[in-house]
């Protein structure tokens, strides 16, 4: 099983888009594959039209597998699984911080799942806390959607410098450029500046399109709706990239 | 698309079926249609059919099936279907063809074209929260006809158990679950007039023991002679080597039955058939010699050191050559006037009626008295030769002796459906434990003394010949050694073989019943 997280320390920076289309990409090229919506806003739980409740509530998180077992739901695409939000997340830091091995909680919760998913992919709230540590160590890579402005590069700053300080692997962390609008000179501008000043970035950008915001009148992923799209072609090409350098090992 | 159970539908209007089953209590979507194309694959020997599986081509999946259950053992994805289990990609799935079938070759049975339609049932928010899987099928290989069969399979989605309970019982309703890839695959091979198991090289006789010796003999002939005659297409079409394999051990237990069994038929038609068959046996020697290298190509590279193991390469792209003159040999003679000639006068031999006159002294003997004495007699011949060679290992005496043993072999086989099986088989396996060790030592012997006369017919005039004959000498110093270690262990095979326990056994099963009341 291979764990992947669309994380960022911002929001709206298309990571709940990115880990929907990506999920489903990753279902039809046949794997079996689970989508975490563990961000307390329930986005991509509500673009697969589950109703965000868990079973359990956030304790599942907490005691081993079983119980979050029972809160999986099929998706509408066949080996696509979902793991739904719930309210209850915004709890989640309070939580793991209460318990040993506090910055390996998600971790310990995800493993007995390596028997039924070949791919796990979390899609996670904007926050660098105990919750972004579990994060860090239940992952595989850090997808990091970066959008080519000023401030996007302060934050990605701020992870990388977090990364060095608490000794995690930053070789985890892949950005890749997010919500690219070419005729903006700003991110013109960004772009060959970002890529000068980090490492290990994913070659594919995903544009700005407005495909992607009418995700949620469909609640469909761009590729079942708009299999034709240029919205689908960048998802598709990002996919690739990801199971070529990251998923084939 | 994934098939697996599924109930049996009627195949004109299926869709409408399934909406009319639908129609008033569910909201749902029907996808795109899938279409595929299958293919199903076996042995000629059916040896994957035996063990209730099938090797498939699903689209560009190729899977190994238990067609009973519909599990999918192992699959993987390529676009070329293999002939052989060495021309599969590294896999499981090429480990798991490779012991079962082999050497042999995976033939195409039959085609048929599968639609797969999927009606997904939807809640209030238009979530799915169940799948029906439409299975239509063509089995008859002809594309442009209508559905043959069609099935439909309940998939349930995760976390949406009530709306699977719910349909699992509406379709309960409608008719029993069954495997669905059992009933496509079983009905194409019927509409190719396939019959599943019909060929087994096995001689899996069915004799009554009261028969009369003659008639049962001939039961057991008729059979081999079929044999022989279901592999011709095979060895001319030079599928895999098994064909012509199964065909001279088919020849090989004629003479055998000629020779061992020889006061059963008139003298002089043992005779003229024992010469003929002889004749026929000895057409193909060289052909099979030559499989038999081209099929150890391996081994042979393994008995190398690993840097000279291409050295010896030359030799298999020579011994290719050889066997392609061979092959035609053996197809000019199963072509010829003298091979349907012989082929006409021994299918009216053995089914000309029995008349008495015609016949030697052990014709009208009931066939498990026969088979009782000559089995006993080659066994004690066996134990005291045996005995001889732990005192004297000559090499000549242990090919003589691998002679006789394969003799007890055969008239075992014949007779088996006599004796209780279970005593049977363990007899067998006793026997197939001294008959490896002595079949281990012949092959040896053999291979060397053809590698040394390769040598001489090999033409040495470059670099690339001289080291194929360096490399030949050092096979051949190998395989002595090796020969001298199988050697070593004769005696206490055989001593295994000549156990008490297993005399017992012998005297058991063949013993006449008078003469077991004087012993």
């Amino acid at each position: 099983m291979k764990t992947l997280a669309l994380y960022s320390n911002k929001g709206g920076v298309g990571k709940t888009t990115t880990a929907v289309n990506l999920a489903y990409l990753a279902a039809q090229s046949g794997m079996t594959t689970l989508i975490c919506d563990l961000d307390p806003q329930s986005s991509s739980t509500y673009y697969f039209r589950v109703k965000p409740k868990l079973k359990r509530k956030a304790r599942g998180f907490v005691r081993k597998g079983k119980r979050i077992d029972q809160s999986i739901k099929g998706t509408d695409y066949e080996r696509l699984d979902l793991l739904p939000a719930d309210f209850s997340h915004r709890n989640l830091d309070i939580i793991f911080n209460s318990l040993r091995h506090r910055k390996h909680r998600l971790e310990i919760v995800l493993k007995p799942l390596a028997k039924e998913y070949e791919l796990v992919i979390l899609d996670c709230p904007p926050t660098i806390n105990i919750l972004a540590e579990n994060i860090f160590n239940a992952t595989d890579y850090l997808l990091v959607p970066l959008i080519p402005t000023t401030l996007s590069l302060r934050t990605h700053e701020i992870l990388i410098h977090f990364f060095k300080e608490n000794r995690y692997d930053s070789r985890k962390v892949r950005p890749f450029f997010s919500m690219v609008d070419g005729r903006k000179k700003m991110h013109q501008k960004m772009i060959p500046r970002m890529i000068d000043r980090f490492d290990n970035f994913l070659q594919t950008p995903i544009p700005y399109l407005s495909l992607i915001e009418q995700m949620g009148i469909f609640r469909e992923p761009i590729p079942a709706f708009a299999p034709d799209s240029m919205a689908t072609k960048s998802y598709k090409t990002l996919w690739k990239e990801i199971e070529d350098k990251l998923l084939s090992k | 698309m994934d098939t697996d159970y599924g109930i049996r539908i009627p195949a004109t209007d299926e869709e409408g079926f399934i909406e009319n089953l639908l129609a008033d209590k569910y909201s749902y979507k029907v996808e795109e249609p899938v279409y595929q194309e299958w293919e199903f694959y076996d042995t000629f020997d059916w040896r994957l059919y035996q063990e209730l599986l099938t090797f498939q081509r699903a689209g560009s999946s190729l899977n190994l099936r238990n067609f009973s259950t519909g599990e999918l053992v192992e699959s993987i994805r390529w676009e070329r279907t293999p002939r052989f289990a060495w021309q599969f990609p590294d896999s499981l799935l090429k480990e798991h063809i490779q012991s079962l079938i082999d050497v042999r070759a995976l033939l195409l049975l039959s085609r048929v074209f599968v639609t797969f339609r999927i009606y997904r049932i939807l809640n209030q928010e238009e979530k799915t929260v169940a799948r029906l899987l439409l299975t239509s099928v063509i089995s008859n290989g002809d594309i442009t006809s209508q559905h043959t069969a069609s099935y439909v399979s309940l998939r349930p989605v995760r976390g949406y158990p009530k709306y699977a309970r719910l349909l699992a019982r509406e379709l309960g309703e409608i008719g029993e679950t069954s495997s669905i890839i059992e009933e496509i695959y079983l009905t194409s091979l019927k509409s190719n007039r396939l019959v599943p198991g019909s060929y087994c090289s096995k001689l899996n006789m069915n004799l009554s023991p009261a028969m009369p010796s003659a008639e049962a003999i001939k039961l057991i002939l008729r059979r081999l002679l079929r044999i022989m005659r279901a592999n011709e297409a095979g060895i001319k079409a030079d599928v895999d080597s098994e064909f012509l394999h199964d065909f001279r051990i088919a020849v090989r237990k004629t003479r055998s039955i000629l020779s061992q069994l020889d006061d059963v038929f008139p003298p002089e038609v043992d005779n003229y058939f024992k010469k003929k068959f002889a004749d026929l046996g000895k057409v193909s020697n060289n052909l099979r010699d030559l499989d038999v290298y081209l099929l150890s190509e391996n081994k042979y590279h393994s008995l190398l050191p690993s840097y000279r193991r291409d050295d010896i390469s030359p030799l298999f792209t020579y011994l290719k050559e050889q066997r392609k003159n061979a092959l035609q040999e053996v197809i000019n003679h199963l072509n010829s006037q003298n091979y349907a000639q012989l082929m006409k006068e021994w299918k009216l031999f053995l089914e000309k009626p029995i008349s008495d006159n015609e016949y030697a002294s052990k014709a009208n003997v009931q066939i498990i008295d026969l088979a009782k004495q000559k089995i006993y007699k080659q066994y004690r011949r066996i134990i005291k030769d045996g005995n001889y060679i732990l005192e004297h290992t000559e090499d000549e005496l242990l090919h003589a002796l691998r002679i006789e043993c394969k003799k007890l072999r055969y008239l075992i086989e014949f007779f088996s459906s006599l004796f209780p099986e279970k005593k049977i088989n363990r007899l067998l396996q006793q026997l197939k434990k001294l008959q490896d060790n002595l079949g281990e030592f012949n092959d040896l012997a053999i291979q060397q003394e053809h590698l040394l006369d390769l040598t001489a017919s090999l033409p040495v005039n470059d670099n690339e010949t001289k080291m194929v004959l360096v490399a030949i000498g050092y096979i051949i110093q190998n395989m002595e050694n090796q020969q001298k270690s199988v050697k070593e262990s004769f005696s206490k095979t055989f001593r295994k073989f000549s156990s008490d326990s297993n005399k017992n056994l012998f005297r058991d099963l063949f013993m006449m019943t008078s003469k077991k009341d004087t012993a």
